[in-house]
């Protein structure tokens, strides 16, 4: 287990690697026609970008983590429980990660978007869950059903990019800090409806992976 | 310490692709596993690595199961065959960072003889998978086989796509790490005639079942090639368990496979010649084109 954890731990700084860039390009598009922001006041949004690019990456990386590395490691002569194990020890440490980066941030940046970011984190949580849950699914379906899978990657992709974009639209001409703070105020209230969906996606998550993992074949 | 698997069967579609299989794979060994395409070579050594989870029987390692039992499964290796076209996004991975996961999860991972292959191989590991031809593929496998140090070790087609040099090359190393450690290996392989001088012993799959695990040399020694006319080909053989037959106008040969004790008889007009392990694999595996 300990081997285990040693890659998976590494996995998921390479991960957040990848997501910290794709979130400063993100920033990079965002600021493209905002005027008069300082840097402390961007701050306070950055967190946003690192979320969105996040939750993005969860649902690429965490596809690819099925396809690629659970089939891998089991090559290497990993047991599948501990693959399993190690699959989610990631996940909940990606999690982490990014929100312990996003409190950091607003800690040091203090604000109105701040306030209303360290308020909103339990919402936060549930949606990396749900987000995390669904790529991993994902790929478990690309594992089982290749086309079926695929149909599911696509139509997902197509509804976060469609999010991200209508969100980026709604936005209007460049980052307004007062715009950012009203579309995030309704994040502070946790809706009970998301509150259940991030354990019971989860739920299915681990349930629909290990029927696939406890008799898969190594494909590489 | 012995690898040992029990009635293994292996059904896909309603197809058994390994039937029955019961085998014991002795320490400090070379075995060759061969067979013909599809015979259920690459299956098997799936299944002994816990890599493929049999449809019935059972495997063991010093009397414990490989399946889900860490301890067992680390003196396993199953190098597998690349696959670069294959969709699980192997193309895109670097053979650095596969070496790295595979140093990281092989216990007894050796550093330094990975360094030495890498340069005697001359891979530039900064290379994708996507980018790399089948010959240098064969060498990551060889590399993670060979580094592992497990005490089982599998190779599936290690030779594919290698050019004769690295295929020397390759069999030179592979004696080298078994006299210096012991380990078993068990090679699957096409390339039957350059391998017969290193595999000690021989396992013949064929559709499923395994029809000969043998000493090579005693194998080889049993199977003869009998020629010359048919009547007295025919008559020289009575009663011995003669394969596939070749007939060119009155001339016939065929492969006899003598159990102890039985002879050709010489008294007949007849020429009896010893047989290489390929031809004596063909006899066995070959006959629906002969009929």
């Amino acid at each position: 287990m300990k081997r285990n954890l040693r890659f998976w731990t590494r996995y998921t700084w390479e991960s957040a690697g990848a997501t910290l860039s794709c979130a400063a390009v993100l920033a990079v598009i965002a600021l493209f026609g905002a005027e008069g922001l300082d840097f402390g006041t961007f701050a306070t949004v950055m967190p946003y970008f690192l979320l969105v690019s996040a939750i993005l990456m969860m649902l690429m990386i965490n596809t690819g983590c099925q396809t690629l590395y659970v089939p891998l490691l089991l090559s290497m002569g990993e047991t599948r429980r501990n693959v399993l194990l190690g699959f989610h020890y990631y996940r909940a440490l990606i999690i982490a990660v990014t929100l312990a980066a996003c409190a950091l941030i607003w800690l040091l940046a203090p604000g109105e978007v701040s306030a209303i970011g360290l308020r909103s984190i339990p919402t936060l949580l549930c949606v990396l869950i749900i987000a995390s849950a669904a790529g991993s699914v994902m790929g478990t379906l690309f594992v089982k059903w290749k086309w079926l899978g695929m149909v599911v990657i696509i139509l997902l992709c197509g509804v976060a990019g469609g999010t991200v974009g209508f969100a980026g639209a709604a936005a209007g001409d460049g980052l307004s800090i007062a715009k950012t703070a009203d579309i995030v105020a309704h994040l502070i209230k946790l809706p009970w409806w998301l509150l259940a969906a991030a354990p019971v996606s989860l739920g299915l998550d681990i349930g629909f992976q290990w029927l696939l993992l406890r008799r898969q074949e190594v494909k590489l | 310490m012995s690898l040992h698997c029990e009635n293994i069967i292996k059904t896909y579609s309603g197809k058994d692709v390994l039937q029955d299989v019961t085998l014991d794979l002795q320490p400090g060994k070379i075995y060759g596993l061969i067979g013909r395409n599809g015979a259920g070579k690459t299956t098997l050594l799936s299944i002994l690595s816990a890599q493929n989870p049999a449809s019935r029987g059972t495997v063991t390692l010093d009397g414990e199961p490989v399946w889900e039992h860490r301890k067992s499964l680390a003196k396993i290796c199953f190098s597998r065959e690349l696959n670069a076209n294959a969709e699980s996004g192997l193309a895109s991975m670097k053979a650095k960072e596969y070496l790295r996961i595979a140093s990281t999860y092989y216990e007894d991972w050796d550093k330094a003889l990975e360094e030495r292959l890498v340069k005697l191989f001359d891979l530039n590991v900064k290379k994708k998978f996507g980018k790399m031809n089948k010959g240098l593929l064969s060498m990551i496998t060889i590399i993670v086989a060979l580094c592992s140090k497990a005490p089982y070790t599998f190779l599936d087609e290690p030779v594919a796509g290698l050019d004769v040099v690295a295929r020397e090359r390759f069999y030179k190393l592979l004696l080298e790490e078994y006299t210096g450690s012991g380990r078993t290996f068990v090679v699957s392989t096409h390339i039957i005639e350059e391998a017969a001088d290193v595999l000690e012993e021989v396992i013949i799959l064929h559709e499923g079942r395994i029809l000969i695990e043998a000493d090579t040399q005693a194998f080889v020694d049993s199977a003869v090639h009998v020629s010359g006319k048919a009547e007295e080909v025919d008559a020289a053989t009575a009663g011995l368990e003669a394969h596939h037959p070749e007939t060119v106008g009155r001339s016939k040969g065929v492969t006899v496979f003598l159990k102890p004790g039985q002879s050709v008889d010489e008294s007949y007009d007849v020429s009896v010649q010893p047989v290489s392990l390929q031809r004596a694999f063909v006899a066995l595996c070959g006959e629906e084109e002969a009929k």
